[in-house]
């Protein structure tokens, strides 16, 4: 399908142009800490995933889409008021060019917008997503998790399960025609794993080393591992071109893969404008001509800004819902694998006591966080994975039931008098998550002060606090969670190097267990069964992947905690 | 000086409203009807007997909150404009009398000061000395100190130039004595006029920096920080913004009004205005006959 060659009509609009440069100006100067700041201690977060420095969130992005950015947002907030004012004209000039070119365009905002474009950086989880425009991956998942053939068209291991070959598509170029093969796959893995400032050479311990072969990818391993195709998605192995790569501070400026949309123009932090990447393998079912990807402003402005067709496409908060709702728009819950939890380290007192690491279990209500943050739309939870998915442990569902009384109990067993335990709960940014905990150990006895430190993630990652929040966004490979959450150096485990009994054992023979294998639900879930008996994790719920679109885009494959946008159409096009 | 401002009506107005704020500050947390910072399952309800201004997004009195955090603004909008008191006006007398280098110096300190941008410096010493509202006001205390520098060093220059004060030091007055007995009473008004003010910019930017949420440590209630919460939750409450903003826009109007008011009356311009205004009332009293020429 021939790529109409058309500029999109932005720049033709005076009017939106000065909107757009002005909240742009606006936002950085509001930031605590810029985005120049990155030294030893970024190093140190991006290396276990973190956001960025500017974006000090509690969680991997999506499960907090709500309170790191709440101060930015809050600033944009002061900011954009006038942008807000001046919606009405804006999106006369928007329909105006709509109407002209014909084209089905995109207009996704987002309050993730990627802080690097260098997938080997960036280490967030739900910036992936938008980073999975440019990027394609050797595989992809489907809508039960499975991993599917992306740009690898098959693959297979060998007997001992200590090798894989990745058949790759022939005929493919990245977007600066760089062929796609498996040198560059070679190129991408080794990048991941020695990249100085690599977020991801946690996630690759398995891989030993990689044979390029044509179009055949040969990766041998250090452990039998069954995981690598699902390892080797859009979260840990996007497909960078080798020659864009040698660069990796431009790559981060300008991405160059071989995904379904190609960059056009990047304004950093606010704006990334994509057309259709023709030579994408499956370009045929990729709708979208253009995409133009901005970086949310306040939380409250985004569904104006939808109704008005500023945007077509935006991730909102629960508290939106409902206004979303009434104007019109599509509201749904793409499904995922967010867990928010509370970060117990029992290295330190009084964690150090079993018996207080229970009665905090005992004392949390799930059900307030589902009702009061998510607005109904999450789930309470007690796993890192949704009811449902392979890795879900039912045998462990409700193991320690909300129970303020035997909380109670358990403290006085511990020798602590009511308001004897008093905590402070570091966190990141303020997040009504925290006053919640707050209030229910105040009701068991507990007195916990919330202290908002703006560097949470340099004592966070040290292992350094008592007592934080977090969460995840999850992992296409269930191991990779799994390991991430209760492995002695978990970036989401503040306990380190603890790691609960017989977790070990359980994550090795699960990786050691083909996927096909009948045995393979069993012995996830007994894995699953081992990390959760960690006592340095107590989840709470799931917050909601919601999503409002405008009703001319069609529904989206409700592959989990992805955005794909195979087979999505845009209004009439 | 007081009884003078107090003959103005607008004077009487401020002065009423500012008692009352700062009543909410000294008894806010005893008059609080129900725990600030108890929650409960009614979430962000509309205003009912219960709660007279509705819930907020953890189930929260709204009304008990508002009246908690009065206190956190009202201390820390003095803190802003005692600190820029204190820091700019001792100099800014003294710069006068302390001969040229202490004057050239603190000069381009006032200078320095205020090409600061004081927002984002408060953000950012918060951030290097802990999230506290006491630091951040310190900061920005002495941040629109040099208002003071400017103002009381212009007040001391006319009156130190002055034939009455040349005269009192040939005749061997002290310059202490002359400070105390002279200048005092001179620059005294344009300073409290510039402190009124600099009280309601005080309240701006402790209502600013507590909406940005710094200064704050949750779940501890002010005005700055409901009102920044309640936008989070326009669709379900729209009119919850209104209070806190009112609470504000109001106690900042009385400060201006206030400080119009010590302007009005001080110097020998607000001497003929009151003379003038008692004039008319005393006319008004003997009832005269309209006048003669017609209207």
């Amino acid at each position: 399908m021939p790529v109409r060659p058309h500029r999109r009509a932005v720049r033709a609009c005076p009017l939106r142009r000065t909107t757009t440069s002005r909240g742009a100006a606006h936002r950085p100067g509001f930031r605590a800490r810029g985005p120049g700041t990155a030294g030893a201690l970024d190093e140190r977060i991006e290396m276990y995933g973190r956001p960025t420095p500017q974006r000090p969130g509690p969680k991997l992005p999506t499960a907090n889409l709500r309170s790191p950015h709440r101060r930015r947002l809050r600033a944009a907030a002061l900011g954009t008021a006038l942008a807000t004012i001046l919606v009405p004209a804006l999106s006369a000039c928007g329909g105006d060019t709509a109407a002209a070119s014909g084209n089905a365009t995109l207009k996704w905002t987002s309050s993730y917008f990627p802080t690097h474009w260098d997938p080997v950086v960036g280490g967030s989880g739900a910036q992936f997503r938008e980073l999975a425009l440019v990027y394609a991956s050797l595989t992809r998942t489907d809508e039960s998790g499975k991993a599917v053939p992306d740009l690898a068209k098959s693959w297979e291991y060998n007997a001992k399960g200590d090798q894989i070959t990745f058949h790759l598509r022939p005929g493919l170029k990245f977007s600066d025609g760089e062929p796609v093969d498996a040198a560059a796959v070679k190129a991408a893995i080794e990048r991941a794993k020695t990249q100085k400032n690599s977020a991801l050479f946690g996630d690759l311990t398995s891989i030993k080393s990689v044979t390029a072969n044509g179009l055949d990818a040969v990766v041998q391993l250090s452990q039998v591992d069954y995981q690598i195709p699902q390892l080797l998605g859009e979260r840990v192995l996007q497909i960078t071109s080798p020659k864009a790569a040698k660069s990796p501070e431009k790559l981060d400026q300008n991405p160059v893969g071989a995904g379904p949309f190609v960059v056009t123009q990047i304004v950093p932090g606010t704006k990334a404008v994509l057309k259709k990447n023709p030579d994408y393998w499956d370009a045929e079912n990729i709708h979208i001509d253009n995409v133009e990807l901005t970086s949310a402003p306040d939380a409250s402005t985004v569904v104006s800004g939808l109704q008005t067709g500023v945007y077509n496409f935006a991730d909102i908060r629960p508290s939106q819902a409902d206004a979303a709702k009434k104007a019109g728009l599509d509201v749904f819950v793409q499904p995922g694998f967010n867990a928010s939890n509370i970060s117990l380290n029992i290295n330190k007192a009084p964690f150090d006591n079993d018996k207080v690491v229970d009665a905090v279990r005992h004392a949390i209500n799930r059900q307030e966080f589902v009702d009061k943050l998510t607005f109904g739309y999450g789930e309470v939870t007690d796993q890192p994975f949704p009811k449902g998915y392979v890795a879900y442990d039912p045998a462990s569902e409700n193991a320690y039931a909300y129970d303020p009384a035997k909380s109670k109990q358990l403290l006085t067993e511990a020798g602590y008098k009511s308001g004897a335990i008093k905590l402070n709960l570091v966190i990141p940014a303020e997040d009504p998550q925290a006053e919640i905990v707050q209030s229910q150990l105040a009701k068991v006895g507990i007195t916990v002060t919330i202290k908002i430190d703006k560097n949470w993630s340099t004592p966070f990652f040290a292992k350094d606090l008592t007592f934080s929040l977090y969460g995840t966004t999850g992992r296409d490979s269930a191991v990779q969670t799994l390991t991430a959450h209760f492995g002695p150096n978990g970036p989401l485990n503040l306990s380190s190097p603890y790691e609960p009994a017989g977790f070990e054992a359980a994550v090795a023979k699960v990786r050691q267990t083909p996927l096909d294998s009948p045995d393979y639900t069993t012995v996830l879930q007994a894995a699953t069964r081992a990390g959760l008996r960690s006592k340095a994790l107590v989840f709470t719920y799931s917050q909601p992947n919601l999503i409002a679109k405008s009703k001319s885009i069609s529904g989206l494959p409700k592959n989990p905690a992805h955005i794909d946008w195979t087979g999505v159409t845009i209004g009439g096009s | 000086m007081v009884r003078r401002v107090l003959a103005l009506p607008s004077a009487r107005i401020a002065v009423a409203v500012l008692a009352v704020i700062a009543v909410l500050a000294a008894l806010g947390p005893l008059l609080a009807p129900q725990d600030p910072l108890a929650t409960s399952d009614n979430t962000l309800a509309a205003a009912s007997g219960a709660h007279w201004l509705g819930t907020d997004y953890l189930g929260r009195d709204v009304l008990s909150r508002l009246l908690d955090g009065s206190r956190v603004s009202v201390l820390g909008s003095l803190e802003v404009a005692l600190t820029a008191l204190l820091v700019g006006v001792v100099p800014g007398i003294l710069s006068v009398y302390l001969g040229r280098a202490f004057e050239w110096i603190t000069l381009r300190l006032a200078d320095t000061l205020v090409a600061l941008p004081f927002l984002l410096f408060a953000v950012a010493v918060v951030a290097l000395l802990g999230n506290g509202i006491t630091q951040a006001m310190l900061v920005t205390g002495v941040l629109v100190s040099p208002l003071f520098y400017r103002v009381s060093r212009a007040a001391t220059l006319a009156v130190a130039r002055s034939q009455y004060v040349e005269a009192a030091i040939v005749s061997g007055a002290s310059l202490g004595w002359v400070v105390r007995r002279h200048v005092w009473a001179k620059v005294l008004p344009p300073i409290a006029v510039a402190l009124a003010q600099t009280v309601g910019v005080g309240f701006v930017i402790v209502s600013s920096l507590t909406f940005l949420g710094i200064g704050v440590q949750p779940p501890d209630p002010t005005w700055g920080g409901l009102l920044a919460s309640d936008l989070g939750y326009l669709s379900h409450r729209p009119w919850a913004p209104l209070t806190p903003a009112l609470l504000i826009v109001v106690t900042v109007w009385a400060c201006n009004l206030l400080a119009d008011a010590v302007r009005d009356v001080s110097g020998e311009a607000g001497r003929a205005l009151l003379n003038n205004r008692r004039a008319r009332a005393n006319r008004l009293d003997k009832a005269d006959p309209a006048p003669a020429g017609g209207a």
